[in-house]
């Protein structure tokens, strides 16, 4: 038993060694200047540095509002449009159309009618020599919409309200050329001038004439992209961080996966557009402009942000649950499903909003992929072409004519809108699932 | 060094013969061979770090999730391999019940935290054999007077005593055969502690249990048997009144005297 007695020695506590020191000890004096200096010095640097924090956070929201200001200053005009009140005399025109043929027929009541030749008339009469180049290329549109809507208006003069021409809107809203200006005081004289709201921008898709585009074909663009971003980029996310998580052997193999992942994550987004074309397009032969690929192009872009935050969160949850889940005999996956995944929740989902958020404003990529044509009428399906907010932005901020810097404007506002209320929604849903617990 | 449990008057639940754990190359555990009684409570002393906890880790194969742990020997659960192949692990921790050391019930309702067990093994059909065994559960560990009007508060808002008897309700909710304790007083105070004891004295004869503790008193008041371990090595096994009066072997007596530890 003696070499286990000397395996013990070392552990035997060591007791009264402090009372064979002698006290050398002098009492602290905290009143010295020095230590007076100290404690001011503390405070000090406390005191700097609240201030130098806060004055961070009053610069960042200073830039914040100076953004919005201008961005909501320019881009509500995006929303109202100038109109310019016409009457047209439906009987004495040329226009030869039979009301109760409209009645009955519709559009087909209409074919052939030269509605732009007596809109084009009625204008140069009551406007005016030149009258018809006051009003927008797509007046008579709204002409014909009117008359189908109600028929009955074809048998007297109608008094409409039609979009004015991209100048003329300019002038109206203060920012126009010399000749333009001269043409709108003479309206406003004349009392024919004023503002309506522009259903067109919120229903229609890009056009040539500034008077004429509308966001809604992009906003379906970059509704139909990010819902295939999300349904491919968040299940194969969270499965992958899952599986890295909790199930993947500790090697070479899954190291080298793990800082592969890392590294996508930082790899500018135009590469992933290349990859988008030589792959979606070249190999798969898909379809261009198509929201499909450029969802695609963009899943492959926010996955490696869902895998990381995905794993965190899975870090995150306390081994104690995984024990208490394995101890009364629950399955790995169902430890993974009824409770590590229910707890990563929150934090998959911050990482998520990350994601999207990134993929919604992401133009370079989608650019390779051939989102940046002109698309004059919102896709029907994934398959269809289409552009998004970010491209269409784009786009129209390199227009030449005045009349897009406020539909510039107006298309930001509508990309911050859909921003939100996609965070919105993905907040909403983290707080629900961290209420649950 | 071995020494088996003298009297074989009762039943041998879990026997562990040579069994050695390792933690990728380091022994934490070496040639240990105990036998685990039925109608007794055992315990395990020993100082920290001398592998208690480990050896009652691979009794459910808790072990198992740790990567690097290696387990030699063989353990039998009623004379059936558990670490043979058609062994199924899951049902083994069913079988094998725990008892964390910090509680740790699930961030779910009190009802939800009893009836998870049962629910995952199909244990009860329908929602009132479920409540029937949720209650049962609740009242053999001593706090469905607590709860019985709060059972859809979080669990996790109970107190700590309160909370590890939550952990023992839902342990016994799979109705186990024997439920391993892995020093489940350690982070509770002397009220919670004692509250704790007095089930294990319930809970006797019903379940086979083996608690590790590192409290000696605790081991003297609740258990029949005593393992010692020291470094790894079972140093002695026998009848507690025997271990804490008689001591055998040199180290236990050190240890037991407080001369280390």
């Amino acid at each position: 038993m003696s070499e286990l007695n000397a395996s013990l020695v070392p552990q035997l506590p060591i007791v009264g060694v402090d009372a064979h020191e002698p006290v050398a000890r002098k009492p602290t004096d905290w009143r010295t200047g020095s230590m007076q200096g100290r404690i001011r010095r503390r405070y000090a640097a406390e005191r700097r540095f609240r201030l130098i924090g806060a004055g961070a956070v009053v610069l960042a929201a200073a830039f914040l509002a100076f953004l919005l200001v201008t961005m909501f200053a320019n881009g509500l005009r995006g929303f109202t449009r100038t109109e310019v009140a016409l009457d047209i005399d439906f009987p004495r025109s040329t226009l030869i159309v039979d009301q109760t043929a409209v009645q009955r027929f519709g559009e087909q009541g209409l074919a052939g009618a030269d509605l732009q030749g007596v809109v084009a008339a009625a204008a140069n009469a009551r406007l005016g020599p030149g009258g018809a180049a006051l009003l927008s290329d797509g007046a008579w549109v709204e002409v014909r919409r009117a008359i189908l809507e109600d028929p009955a208006i074809l048998s007297g003069v109608h008094r409409f309200e039609l979009p004015a021409a991209a100048a003329i809107d300019v002038a109206a809203k203060g920012d126009g050329a010399a000749d333009a200006e001269v043409q709108v005081a003479r309206l406003r004289e004349r009392g024919l001038l004023s503002t309506g709201f522009n259903g067109q921008f919120l229903t229609g898709a890009d056009a040539t004439d500034p008077t004429a585009v509308g966001i809604w074909g992009a906003f379906k663009g970059s509704l139909l992209t990010m819902l295939v971003t999300l349904a491919l980029a968040f299940p194969i996310g969270v499965l992958s961080a899952v599986y890295l998580e909790e199930y993947a052997p500790r090697n070479r193999w899954t190291d080298i996966i793990e800082v592969s992942i890392n590294n996508l994550a930082a790899v500018p987004s135009i590469i992933f557009g290349l990859l988008g074309l030589a792959i979606f397009l070249n190999v798969m032969n898909l379809p261009r402009s198509a929201p499909i690929v450029g969802g695609l192009t963009l899943a492959l872009m926010t996955m490696p942000v869902i895998v990381i935050a995905g794993r965190n969160a899975i870090k995150a949850v306390p081994p104690s649950i995984r024990d208490a889940a394995l101890g009364v005999g629950a399955s790995p996956v169902q430890v993974v499903f009824h409770h590590v995944l229910p707890l990563a929740l929150p934090g998959i989902l911050t990482g998520t909003i990350i994601g999207m958020a990134r993929a919604l404003g992401e133009t370079a990529p989608l650019l390779m992929i051939g989102m940046r044509a002109f698309i004059s009428s919102p896709p029907e399906g994934l398959t269809q072409p289409a552009t998004v907010l970010p491209v269409q932005i784009f786009l129209w901020s390199d227009e030449v004519s005045r009349g897009f810097v406020e539909k510039t404007s107006a298309a930001i506002i509508v990309l911050l809108v859909f921003l939100l209320a996609m965070n919105g929604i993905a907040i909403y849903l983290r707080n629900r699932f961290e209420k649950r617990w | 060094m071995t020494t088996q449990a003298a009297d074989a008057a009762s039943s041998t639940k879990i026997v562990a013969r040579d069994v050695s754990v390792f933690y990728g190359a380091k022994k934490a555990i070496d040639a240990v061979s105990i036998d685990i009684d039925q109608d007794h409570v055992t315990a395990f002393i020993g100082p920290s770090g001398c592998g208690k906890s480990t050896f009652l880790r691979s009794f459910n194969r808790m072990n198992d999730t740790i990567p690097n742990a290696r387990v030699e020997g063989s353990i039998t659960l009623d004379g059936k391999d558990i670490y043979s192949s058609d062994m199924d692990v899951v049902q083994l921790r069913a079988r094998v019940g725990m008892v964390f050391q910090k509680p740790n019930p699930f961030p779910k309702s009190i009802f939800e935290n009893v009836a998870y067990g049962p629910r995952i093994h199909g244990l009860a059909s329908g929602r009132a054999e479920l409540e029937e065994v949720v209650e049962k559960s609740l009242r053999r560990a001593g706090l469905w007077e607590e709860v019985k009007d709060r059972l859809n508060e979080s669990g996790t808002a109970l107190s700590g005593g309160q909370q590890q008897r939550l952990c023992i309700a839902r342990a016994i909710a799979v109705d186990p055969e024997v439920i391993l304790m892995d020093e489940p007083a350690s982070a509770l105070d002397p009220i919670a502690t004692a509250r704790i004891e007095e089930l294990i004295h319930e809970l006797r004869g019903r379940y086979a249990i083996v608690i590790v503790t590192h409290n000696m008193q605790q081991a003297a008041r609740v258990s029949q048997r005593t393992a010692f371990f020291h470094l790894g090595h079972l140093v002695e096994y026998g009848d507690t009144r025997a271990i804490f009066t008689n001591p055998k072997q040199e180290r236990t007596k050190d240890y037991i005297t407080g001369r280390y530890g």
